[in-house]
């Protein structure tokens, strides 16, 4: 079965700053095109969306149940040889349960497409953090449904966008559920030629009261050049919550780099010890020490290639 | 030792500091005190090299070495030190890590191969034992969720470890409760040396009681209006700074 996705064009709010059609177009379409025999459009709409229905096209689809009361920790690192790596994880998070998830899309010249749908019972836990160094195009989208009161959700991601890398961190966190707690904060840094992409839309439905969710992003843009697109957006629908958010971009705090260079540190070790200082500050506590460790080495591997 | 002549310095364009001159010999402490817009962070900020600090005319040297030719860590491998009035916050950054860069960057530029862990901790420990800090707050983001006083210990700390050869303290007391001040005074006091010396910039004369100048200088509206011993801090808190003010 042959299927071809109708890929979305800039005119597609979700893709927007991520123009997922041209980038197929120069790289992929062609050698998908040309062992069609009849071929059939997936729509856009489809609930698991355009990455979904890529990777089901794929073969790349996967489906974790955490039961009531298990705690399961899990590394994923979308990417491929191919040119097109799709990927769909679906979770379902029983009551009780928890998810630990840490993505490691490490930087690449393909298209990297990874969604994760996660379902939360009451009670239930989902961390997640994303490190993303982009690719041709690369997005990791998290999409997250509170079903169960009183679930909690931590959702923090780095990007790393260096010189002609595209990384997008987006991400939907639904509440359905009152009593829920979000707490989100993405952070990034772009290089001349680099676009950081970051899109967290937070929606507490009617019924989701007691809602307590918050969203920081803070983009660094390294040089002239450089190029950060943030699309925060809250949808409350409900009215006993509280929900704050905050959104930056910009350069290195000047005054940082000061205070260092007057105890005598020269003005590049300076700049590069504020940008990881910045990047660093991302990381949550409490990861498993190996990977903390990795994503420590995949930040200072970067800083010493990209600045 | 430190010597500034007619120095103008411009911020923005607009002239803050508009002819100064001073001179601090080996071994003393001096004072400068002056009402607030007088120029005493301007200065402070133009000697150890901050962008956006434009110096027009004048010099400033130490140890007859031109400083304004020099970056702002070449200024502190020279010996130079600011204490800030208002210590950045680097969350992502540690404490210690900030020292640790800072001691060995200077070590660096003096050719010497960078302190080894085990004795830069020691080091650490003992200079933070003398200033009452905690050895625990080393190991939090620079400065962040300090109080007033840590902020103001913590800077301290720098310069007990950094032993630099001019210090300029720039409002050391501002945020500083009693007896943070006399610990930080203290151990200020205790960096006093024949091969040193140090600027001690402040609003008020209270400071000034625990880290006795050799000579007070007033500046208004950027220029040094009065120069004299320790009693013209004391007339000073007395009469305050209107006739001087009223001169200018």
């Amino acid at each position: 079965m042959n299927q071809l996705v109708d890929l979305p064009t800039r005119r597609v709010e979700a893709w927007k700053y991520s123009d997922l059609r041209a980038a197929v177009d120069e790289r992929v379409q062609f050698a998908v095109r040309r062992d069609r025999a009849a071929p059939e459009v997936v729509a856009a709409s489809t609930s698991a969306g355009i990455i979904g229905a890529l990777a089901a096209q794929a073969g790349e689809v996967e489906r974790l149940s955490i039961v009531e009361g298990e705690a399961v920790v899990r590394v994923d690192r979308p990417g491929g040889d191919g040119n097109l790596a799709p990927r769909l994880l679906e979770v379902d998070v029983a009551a009780g349960g928890s998810l630990t998830r840490v993505v490691v899309q490490r930087a690449s010249d393909a298209i990297i497409l990874d969604a994760a749908h996660v379902t939360l019972g009451a009670g239930a836990t989902f961390r997640q953090f994303a490190l993303a160094e982009g690719g041709r195009l690369a997005r990791v989208e998290t999409h997250v449904t509170v079903e169960g009161a009183g679930a909690h959700i931590e959702l923090n991601g780095l990007y790393l966008a260096g010189s002609a890398k595209h990384a997008d961190l987006t991400s939907v966190i639904t509440h359905k559920a009152p009593s829920a707690t979000t707490r989100q904060l993405i952070k990034g840094v772009a290089s001349k030629g680099g676009r950081g992409v970051f899109q967290g839309k937070i929606v507490v439905e009617r019924a989701a009261q007691q809602t307590d969710a918050r969203q920081y992003h803070h983009g660094l843009l390294l040089e002239a050049g450089a190029e950060v697109f943030a699309k925060p957006e809250l949808m409350i629908h409900a009215d006993d919550v509280q929900c704050a958010h905050g959104n930056t971009a910009g350069g290195l705090d000047e005054s940082a780099k000061f205070y260092l260079r007057s105890r005598g540190v020269p003005e590049k070790q300076a700049r590069a010890m504020l940008i990881e200082a910045f990047l660093l500050a991302a990381l949550p506590d409490g990861l498993p020490t190996e990977i903390d460790a990795e994503l420590r080495d995949c930040i200072g591997a970067w800083l010493e290639t990209s600045i | 030792m430190f010597d500034v002549r007619d120095l103008h310095v411009a911020v923005g364009g607009a002239e803050i500091i508009k002819g100064l001159t001073l001179a601090v010999p080996a071994g003393e402490t001096h004072a400068i005190m002056g009402p607030n817009g007088s120029g005493k962070s301007t200065l402070a900020y133009a000697l150890s090299g901050r962008d956006g600090y434009a110096v027009s005319q004048g010099s400033a040297t130490l140890d007859g070495e031109d400083l304004l030719a020099l970056e702002p860590e070449e200024r502190a491998a020279r010996g130079l030190f600011l204490s800030f009035q208002y210590p950045v916050e680097i969350p992502g950054l540690s404490a210690i890590a900030f020292l640790k860069a800072s001691l060995n960057a200077q070590r660096k530029a003096h050719g010497q191969e960078p302190m080894p862990a085990p004795e830069l901790l020691k080091l650490m420990r003992e200079k933070a034992a003398a200033l009452k800090i905690d050895p625990e707050m080393l190991k939090r983001p620079l400065n962040v969720g300090f109080s007033g006083g840590e902020k103001k210990r913590f800077e301290a700390l720098q310069m007990a470890v950094l032993q630099p050869r001019f210090a300029i303290l720039d409002e050391t007391d501002s945020g500083l409760d009693i007896d943070a001040l006399k610990i930080v005074a203290e151990n200020v006091n205790a960096l006093r040396a024949p091969d040193r010396a140090m600027l001690v910039i402040t609003h008020y004369q209270r400071l000034l009681d625990y880290i006795k100048p050799d000579k007070v200088h007033i500046l208004v509206a950027g220029r040094i209006v009065a120069s004299g011993g320790p009693e013209l801090a004391l007339e000073l808190e007395r009469a305050g700074y209107d006739k001087y003010l009223r001169a200018a």
